[in-house]
């Protein structure tokens, strides 16, 4: 009994661990994007410019940071990918001339004015910061 | 143009490029600009190989890229890449529209683009010029033979292409095109054929297609890619006075390719195989040699692991396998390579590769995968030992 509450708290605990992981990331859009939430494999998709259009139908671009924690946590949370890697990945269909390479910002606050104004927008910035003109996209 | 003059212009193109921002707006309207340049030594103790002078060192390994593109509205693309190359006597400085595409993407499981496009095949064929998207200072020359780029590299024509989620079981992307090209007269196949036939034409028309598909294991993936080719080469006969020489494959040759890669963390492992066949017809005004078979196949694995941001170790078994070699050599039915190599990421856009080769055999004449009878007089040995540095820069 003792081990299986032992059990019950690791779990308990791992769990936590992971929301407050998830929740170091929001991800915003601009207004134009009509849906509220976004499943994580097309938020994944969007972000490798596999997808350019939500089940609404609006064209999505995507947005990335330069650096940091966001971003660093966006990586391996949603597309389990490096940072090494995705920067590879991009290069590839650009030089294959099969893509392009996507906006790349330097920090929370120049994504989310960038997402404010920019029609199809989607970003990622840190749980803390204002985004009073974005929407923020539950992930599902 | 002479060879210092088309030196003086890589370089100017190159950092004419690098004077650019990557992003960049005219009239308000987006581009972007990219480009990359690779230098390499070769020095080998046994046979020349990739006709370099590498018995003896060699420097003569250069390669640069620019290109420049633009999306217009939401699904519009479109760009040109120029590409140049100096590697022994193969490339020699010619250079060439790499790829020039317009792309409309109708749907993110439908778009279509048209030019010359980068041909979908196995892991890496789009994307074998680009080294510092790669480990390896050489990729396997099994698969991707250096010499022999411009059999399949690109095509004039046109894509479509698309990707469909599965939901769980991850997605697939694919690519079908159908095309034609021609080879370069600085490539493998003009420099095979010099004393013997010298080629004044090769072209190809073809199609095929790719399919890769996104596993729900995380980082996961496997492909398959088959391409179906007409090829036709005019020649002369050599010492005849212009004779003609004419081949033909009859019925089309075929390549089919499986691959799988796998990355997960510091870790990158990656495989593939390829099998080609093609029944050739030689034609001369003394001869028609028709049902000639020759096929090849080819393998191999490598792995990768991320010891720091800026070293990344890795080795690869690469095997190349001759069905009918001309030459009864043992030598020739063959060329087994194992490479480990270093790679240094100096900066982000700056990288070196330090690589060794232990190779054994080299491989027939008809389809020479970087071992030339003309590139080595002296007669082939059968082992080579190799060092391959390769720096390289992009932005």
């Amino acid at each position: 009994m003792k081990k299986l509450k032992h059990v019950a708290f690791g779990i308990l605990l791992a769990c936590a661990a992971q929301w407050l992981r998830a929740a170091d990331v929001k991800v915003i859009a601009n207004s134009s994007v009509k849906v509220t939430s976004i499943s994580a494999d097309d938020l994944k998709r969007v972000f490798l410019a596999t997808k350019t259009s939500l089940e609404d139908g609006s064209h999505v671009e995507p947005v990335l940071e330069k650096g940091g924690a966001a971003h660093t946590q966006f990586l391996k949370e949603y597309l389990g990918k490096t940072e090494a890697a995705l920067d590879m990945y991009f290069r590839s269909l650009v030089f294959t001339g099969k893509g392009a390479m996507p906006k790349i910002l330097a920090g929370d606050a120049e994504v989310a004015a960038y997402v404010a104004k920019t029609k199809g927008a989607i970003g990622y910035v840190s749980a803390g910061t204002a985004v009073a003109d974005a929407k923020i996209l539950e992930v599902k | 143009m002479s060879r210092i003059s088309k030196i003086q212009l890589v370089g100017a193109l190159f950092v004419s490029t690098l004077s650019l921002h990557a992003q960049f707006s005219i009239d308000g309207h987006p581009f972007q600009a990219h480009a990359f340049l690779s230098q390499g030594f070769v020095s080998s103790d046994q046979n020349n190989f990739l006709t370099m002078k590498t018995s003896g060192g060699s420097f003569a390994m250069t390669d640069a890229g620019v290109n420049l593109s633009t999306q217009i509205g939401d699904k519009l693309r479109v760009g040109a890449q120029f590409y140049t190359s100096n590697v022994g006597e193969l490339g020699r400085w010619h250079p060439q529209l790499d790829w020039a595409v317009v792309d409309y993407r109708f749907r993110d499981w439908f778009g279509i683009r048209g030019g010359k496009v980068k041909t979908s095949l196995g892991l890496y064929n789009d994307t074998q010029d680009m080294g510092f998207l790669h480990t390896w200072a050489l990729l396997p020359q099994s698969i991707y033979p250096l010499d022999l780029r411009d059999a399949t590299i690109s095509h004039e024509g046109a894509d479509i292409y698309g990707e469909v989620s599965l939901r769980k079981a991850g997605s697939v992307s694919y690519t079908a095109y159908g095309g034609m090209s021609r080879d370069s007269k600085y490539s493998g196949y003009y420099f095979s054929a010099v004393d013997t036939v010298p080629f004044k034409d090769v072209r190809r028309s073809l199609y095929g297609a790719d399919v890769r598909w996104t596993t729900p294991v995380a980082g996961l993936m496997l492909g398959g890619s088959y391409m179906h080719q007409r090829m036709g080469i005019d020649g002369t006969l050599a010492g005849t006075g212009g004779l003609y020489f004419r081949i033909d494959t009859d019925p089309p040759l075929r390549i089919a390719a499986g691959y799988a890669d796998y990355s997960r963390g510091k870790l990158h492992l990656a495989g593939e195989y390829r099998k080609h066949y093609e029944i050739l017809t030689y034609a001369s005004p003394f001869y028609i040699m028709k049902g000639n078979e020759f096929g090849d196949q080819g393998f191999f694995v490598s792995a990768a692991y991320r010891l720091s941001h800026w070293l990344e170790m890795g080795a690869y078994n690469s095997r190349y396998y001759v069905n009918a070699p001309q030459d009864p050599s043992p030598g020739a039915t063959h060329i087994f390579d194992q490479a480990v190599t270093a790679r240094f990421d100096v900066t982000k856009h700056w990288h070196v590769k330090v690589e060794g080769h232990f190779m054994d055999g080299y491989g027939d004449t008809y389809s020479a995968h970087g071992f030339y009878p003309a590139s080595n007089p002296q007669g082939l040995k059968p082992s080579t030992n190799m060092l391959v540095i390769r720096t390289g820069f992009n932005l």
